[in-house]
């Protein structure tokens, strides 16, 4: 690979030994696939040091004491717990307490402390074409098909590539690497896509089918900010998709030769209202009917908008007793719903709005529980209108699961009972 | 043959007896973290420690919690010398081998699954991109 002075003195120990060894292993992970150079970073959305996995904060915490830096602008995933309200989810309190410390090493790293699945909603947003690292597969694909904002999926070297401000030119970076494969044609009327829930739908049917290609999808005209970011959350999940092109939506599709870089497939496969339903039903184990104890919406975080809605429906109401609602987002977003009454709201029913985690990334993982002498599960039947987090809960926590409308999702909450 | 090129992944060189897994292999699930052992019940080298061991197999499965076990058996002592496999590795597991500091290559440009056995002697070096086969093999 290719070094400039400044990248060679920086890998010869000149800004430290940190530095050197950060670069080394971006280096080393460049050559391994061929990469010809390195290209400064513009953003990095860092792995949240999460408390349940063994040793992770410790490990954050001795990077930051030995002097580990970010030299670019860079936020911060998910926790598995609240930190402003460390037990207000059940959070065990030594766990709580565990996992709050890593936030001081952020601090001292020079990250910005917003553990959340969706940075760009707090003004994350580099400029079009920008090269960055981010981890978080929702994001990653949000900033790739929809900001046209670079990225791989980082894993654990998005820790160097924040302290180097660094990364190999490789895979998604490359123009070639952002050419569609596979054209999928949507044919169902607009009137049946005005929800967050179907888009998941949506995403989980051609995520299953495109693996880890680039999709193209016409037929469809995403209205809603969320409506993209459920697509893409979902086309991460059931797939491992890092970047789809909407032509005529999205900024490297303007048309659909562009999203094709010329080369337009002569098949395109076609996805009908009959392949959404066969999401939901997938994804539904609940019985009809049948008693829940946990609903979950914001999964990714949610936005203040659709904060300002679940408050609206539950104005007034209570929620059925023994079920408990977590309402996701980020902090900064959490601290406008309390200055616009939503929180109060939606908290006086007895939901609650959680900041920095949510249900899959909390304590209320199996194997956390077992690890701190608490129940398994932690829940029986949760109702959601994302199916990310429901493909993830079944395993993770143990429950059964069902997807639907978040109109759903408050009914469900209000009865205690799965109502197809 | 007796030579192979490979492709670096990890830099270094090692040498070891060969353990050849003929299929997947996944270091979640496969190897008992206790012993860095092989548990999988479907793979013929079950029971067989890979410490010390030049492990070579076709490609790897469940990447994202592997990289995690593979830096453990490092800090126990428990995992192999050096790492061979057939298929190209994703991102995920060269991050892993990286950080774990074991040599490590991929694509070799002969079948080396079937010509070379468990237990002969073999050593990468994986800066000159080289599988040789040391001993004579029987």
């Amino acid at each position: 690979m290719h070094l400039n002075p400044s990248e060679q003195a920086m890998l010869d120990g000149a800004e430290g030994p940190v530095v050197a060894v950060a670069l080394d292993y971006l280096v080393q992970f460049g050559e391994a696939f061929g990469a010809e150079r390195l290209v400064d970073l513009a953003y990095c959305h860092y792995p949240a040091e999460m408390g349940i996995y063994e040793g992770s904060v410790e490990d954050a915490l001795a990077y930051a004491a030995q002097g580990a830096r970010v030299r670019v602008p860079t936020s911060c995933s998910t926790l598995c717990a609240d930190v402003e309200r460390p037990t207000s989810t059940g959070c065990p309190a030594t766990l709580a307490a565990l996992q709050t410390q890593v936030v001081d090493a952020h601090r001292r790293m020079g990250i910005c402390e917003t553990y959340t699945c969706t940075p760009q909603y707090l003004g994350f947003v580099p400029p079009f074409g920008a090269c960055t690292c981010l981890v978080e597969s929702s994001a990653i694909i949000y900033y790739n098909s929809v900001l046209g904002v670079r990225t791989n999926r980082g894993g654990l070297f998005t820790r160097y590539a924040a302290i180097t401000g660094k990364y190999p030119l490789m895979g998604y970076l490359l123009d070639a690497q952002r050419r569609g494969t596979h054209w999928f044609h949507v044919d169902i009327p607009p009137e049946s896509l005005r929800t967050y829930d179907r888009w998941c739908a949506l995403g989980m049917h051609i995520g299953a089918r495109v693996g880890s290609e680039v999709p193209v999808i016409t037929g469809i005209r995403p209205d809603r900010q969320e409506w993209l970011l459920g697509l893409g959350a979902a086309l991460a999940t059931s797939g491992s998709v890092t970047l789809f092109h909407i032509p005529g939506v999205t900024p490297e599709a303007r048309t659909l030769e562009e999203a094709f870089h010329g080369d337009v497939p002569a098949d395109r496969r076609i996805v009908t209202a009959a392949d959404l339903d066969a999401v939901y039903e997938a994804q539904t184990t609940i019985a009809p009917h049948a008693p829940i104890d946990f609903v979950t919406l914001g999964c990714p975080h949610y936005t203040l908008e659709q904060i300002r809605q679940v408050a609206a429906a539950l104005a007034g109401k209570r929620l059925a007793d023994g079920v408990r609602c977590w309402i996701c987002t980020n902090r900064m977003t959490r601290r406008q719903a309390e200055f616009s009454g939503y929180v109060q709201t939606i908290e006086a029913s007895g939901a609650q709005v959680v900041a920095d985690t949510c249900p899959v990334e909390s304590h209320m993982r199996q194997s956390t529980c077992r690890d701190y002498g608490l129940p398994v599960p932690q829940v029986e039947a949760m109702v959601c209108d994302s199916g990310k987090m429901l493909r993830y809960v079944g395993d993770l926590i143990g429950c059964r699961t069902a997807l639907t409308h978040r109109d759903g999702c408050i009914a469900a909450a209000l009865s205690g009972k799965w109502t197809p | 043959m007796n030579v192979y090129r490979v492709r670096k992944i990890v830099r270094g060189q090692a040498a070891g007896p060969a353990l050849i897994c003929p299929g997947s292999f996944s270091f979640l699930g496969d190897v008992d973290l206790g012993n860095g052992r092989i548990i999988a019940a479907g793979n013929p080298n079950r029971g067989q420690a890979l410490r010390g061991a030049v492990l070579i197999y076709r490609e790897t499965k469940g990447s994202s919690g592997g990289v995690v076990v593979l830096q453990t058996l490092v800090r126990k002592g428990l995992a192999p010398a050096a790492i061979v496999t057939v298929k190209p590795v994703d991102y995920n597991l060269a991050e892993g081998a990286i950080l774990a500091q074991i040599p490590f290559a991929c694509e070799p440009d002969g079948d080396i699954l079937n010509e070379i056995r468990t237990g002969e002697p073999v050593r990468l070096d994986a800066d000159a991109g080289v599988l040789e086969i040391t001993g004579d093999g029987l």
